[in-house]
This record gives structure tokens, sequence and C-alpha cells, in this order.
């Protein structure tokens, strides 16, 4: 029995950078228009991020069942459980599949903490996100990397930083051009929420295509 | 490169040029055997045993492993009382049954020998990368009926899809020798608690290939005494490593997948 692919983004970037504090800021954009999602979260030492998401977005917010948000350990290897071999994600990806594929829209797929020659497998994840931050220093879209020059959206989080650690956000978004050509990049600060639309806008136009969600039941936080 | 083997590689390509596509699988030169046994062996190829420590990243921290002799030990236990009586019985006997093309025996070892992985995390591991070497196979043998068959029973859930098995069915697929298939999955453990211990910086590097030096008599010895065991005799039977290994799936903070 064979299911339909149901759409994945893959997220990578340094360890700090704000990976997850950007799934739990687009994610309820997301539900609001009543799309479906589950995380996959890769992390090198701990299970640590996946169970922050799986009481944020969902024992706390109801955004989602805590199911569907999966931890998995690589061996120390990040790079290589989205790259090299991501079997793991691959295999935990068809159990998501097999189980959900009536009512899911789209699975994201966090890349453990890593260095800038992180890239995604296409055979894992159809669109690919590579966030840095501004405290890293504004060398950062210069120094290129795979990761940076060859993802789908680059983000550029902790804008709000940039005057306190010397960061130029001109010189970053002046080399971010030079090097991505035209592919897009956007200034976020995941702990305002700024810039957070622009992400979740990518993600429906160019990852669901602006599809209506497979089951149109907007999903409202609960009250706490 | 021999002479044969590089004549073989002008063979394969006036085949290709000739026939547009040539399949390796179908030529009798046992020394392309010889590469898809390095090529399944190898930890290149994807099945992402690279995630597990089998239970040793727990005994790092308690740091109740410290020795290179010891790590030596702990992989010794794992081989010769899990691994070999029921992982490498196990290949072995599936691989007769693909022989014999016999879809309902494989189904039934691969049943039995998931019934015997005790720890969750140790049990799932198995059947991703068994799932997964069988999806990469296909991407390359796509024309193997027993394959095909055994990974329909999987997606209607009435096969496991264990690593042994998997291997069992690959390695038959693409002619490798039973013997060796059963050197693959020893050797691919081996290799997969080593690196572990390397990542963990409990070994350096050339001690690690001095790790792997120092097992292979042993390999030898479990593949001895498990590839003629009928598959109604496997065993495992290793209760501390069994109680390490519970001890890591419940740790909060790790690197490994049990």
């Amino acid at each position: 029995m064979t299911f339909k692919r149901i759409p994945r983004v893959g997220i990578g970037g340094p360890v700090g950078s704000g990976k997850t504090m950007l799934i739990e800021q687009f994610v309820p954009l997301l539900s609001q228009i009543g799309y479906r999602v589950a995380i996959i979260s890769n992390d090198v030492v701990s299970k640590e991020d996946a169970d922050r998401m799986r009481r944020n977005l969902a024992s706390e917010r109801g955004l989602m069942p805590e199911s569907l948000v999966i931890g998995l350990a690589t061996g120390g290897c990040p790079h290589t459980a989205v790259r090299e071999d991501p079997s793991m994600n691959l295999s935990v990806v068809e159990d998501i599949e097999s189980a959900h594929n009536e009512e899911l829209d789209l699975i994201i797929i966090e890349s453990g903490g890593d260095n800038i020659t992180t890239t995604f497998s296409p055979a894992l994840a159809d669109y690919f996100i590579y966030i840095i931050d501004v405290s890293g220093g504004d060398k950062y879209p210069r120094k290129r990397g795979l990761g940076i020059e060859n993802c789908d959206l680059l983000v550029i989080n902790k804008i709000d930083l940039a005057p306190y650690v010397g960061a130029d956000l001109k010189a970053m978004e002046r080399d971010a051009k030079l090097i991505r050509k035209d592919k897009p990049f956007v200034f976020v600060n995941c702990k305002t929420g700024k810039g957070i639309k622009e992400v979740a806008d990518n993600i429906v136009k160019n990852v669901l295509f602006e599809l209506p969600p497979k089951k149109n039941e907007k999903k409202t936080e609960k009250m706490t | 490169m021999s002479t044969r083997f590089s004549n073989k590689i002008d063979v394969i390509d006036n085949n290709m040029k000739h026939h547009h596509a040539h399949d390796p699988t179908t030529c009798e030169d046992p020394l392309i055997d010889e590469v898809s046994m390095l090529q399944l062996g190898d930890s290149f190829f994807p099945t992402g045993m690279y995630t597990t420590s089998s239970g040793l990243e727990t005994l790092f921290y308690d740091k109740r492993i410290k020795t290179k002799q010891e790590i030596i030990e702990f992989i010794t236990v794992c081989l010769q009382y899990q691994i070999g009586p029921a992982d490498c019985a196990a290949l072995s006997n599936a691989y007769d049954f693909a022989k014999e093309q016999n879809i309902s025996k494989i189904i039934e070892i691969d049943h039995i020998l998931f019934s015997m992985k005790l720890i969750k995390e140790i049990r799932e591991a198995s059947i991703r990368s068994g799932r997964q070497l069988l999806n990469c196979l296909l991407s390359f043998v796509p024309d193997n009926n027993l394959i095909a068959s055994y990974y329909t029973s999987i997606k209607n859930k009435t096969a496991n899809g264990t690593y042994p098995v998997a291997l069992a069915l690959a390695s038959n697929s693409l002619n490798i020798k039973k013997e060796r298939a059963c050197l693959i999955l020893l050797y691919g453990f081996t290799v997969s608690v080593t690196g572990a211990a390397l990542r963990l910086g409990m070994l350096q590097h050339f001690e690690g290939q001095q790790v792997i030096h120092e097992l292979k008599p042993i390999m030898g010895n479990v593949l001895n005494n498990n590839i003629t065991r009928h598959y109604s005799q496997l065993w495992q039977f290793s209760p501390s490593v069994d109680l390490v290994q519970m001890t890591h799936e419940r740790m909060d903070s790790k690197m490994f997948i049990t």
C-alpha cells in the first residue's frame, strides 16, 4: 500500500539560531488557516526541543496531538541524519504518512544544530529553510556555506540584538542578495514574532501551493 | 584493479553501449558479488545504524566502562549473547528460505526475531534499518519478486522488516554468499558500537580500528556457532545488557537511539 507524499519542510541552522522557536512561531499561523502539521525534531544530545514543542504547541495550546511531535536522537551526527543517511527520518515520515495521510497537510523536520554546510536530502525535505542569527556575526551570509547559499528560504533571526553585538543588518542584506541572487531571505525576531508571517506565507505559497487544508477545521488555541 | 575486473568493466561499458542499460546483478562474476558485499557492509550504505550505541552511552555516563578492553568485552557479550544466536541465526535461516523463495517462512522468522527484541528502541531501530535497506535496494534491484513480496507484507503490516531478515533477502538478491551476509551483520554491529565509542570520546580513531581488529576472531566464532542454528533454536540471553539498554532507553538526554 502506498501513501501520497505529505509535503515536508526541513529546517536547519547552527545551535541556538532559533530553529525551535521559529517552528513555535509559524505553526500557530498555519493552524489558524486550518493546516495540520506534524513535527520531527532531530537533536544532538537530548529530546529537549521536541519536549518543549510538544508542551508548548500540543499540551498547552492544543494545536496538534502530542503524538505528532516526535524527537529523534541522531547519534551525534545531525547533518548525516538529514543529508547523507536520512533513513531514520524517512522511516518516521513513512509511519506518519501511513497513519495520518487523510488529515495531515505538512511535516516539519527540524535538524539538530549544526554548521553552515548543513543541507537536507531532497528525498527527505521538499523545501529547506536555513536559519542564522545576527549574534553569530554579520559575516554569516558572506561566508556562504551550502545551507546559506542553497536553502529555499534564508531566515536571519534575533535582529533586535544587532546593535548590541555590532552586527550591520544592511551588510547582511547586501551579502544575502549577492550570495543568494533571486532566492528569498527574511529578517525575523522570533521573540516578538516580527517577520514570522512572511515565513508562514512562503510555506503556504511554495510548499502547500495555497491549497485548502485537507480537513477544513480551523484549530483554535486552548484558553490558558 | 585486476585485469579480470577491468576487462569486466570494459564488457559492462560495451553492454551499456549496445543495450542502453545494464544490470550488474545479472553478471556471473564473483568480483561483482564481492563489491556488492562491500556496498552493503559499508557504513555509507544508508540504514541509519550510526544512530545506535546498543546501550554503551549509559555505561559511559555511569562510568562503568572506561577502557578499550572494556569496550571490546561489551561488544563481545552483545555479539555472543544477542546478535549471534538471534540476529545472525535468523539471517542464516531467512537466507536459506530466500533461496527457496519461501516467503511464508521468511515472514515467520521475521516475527520470531521481532518478538525476541525486548527493548522497544532496539526493536524499532531494527525494523527501521531493515525497511530502509529494502527501500534503497529496490531503487537499484527493482525486479526481485521475493523482496517486492516481503516489502508489500511490511506495508500491509503482516511482516515487520527486521534488519537481519531484510539483509538476508538483499544479500541473496546480490549473490552475496550466506557466510558473508552474516559477516556484514556482525561487522556492521561492531562498527556501529565502536563508532558510538569514538563519538562519545571513549576511543581515539586508531583505537577504534584496533577494537575492530581484535574482535575479528570473535566475529568468526560467532558466525561458526550460529550459521547452522535452526530457526526454532533462536535465543538471546544477556539480562545485564538488557537492563543497561532499558536504562538508556529512558535517558532524557542522549546522543543515541538505544
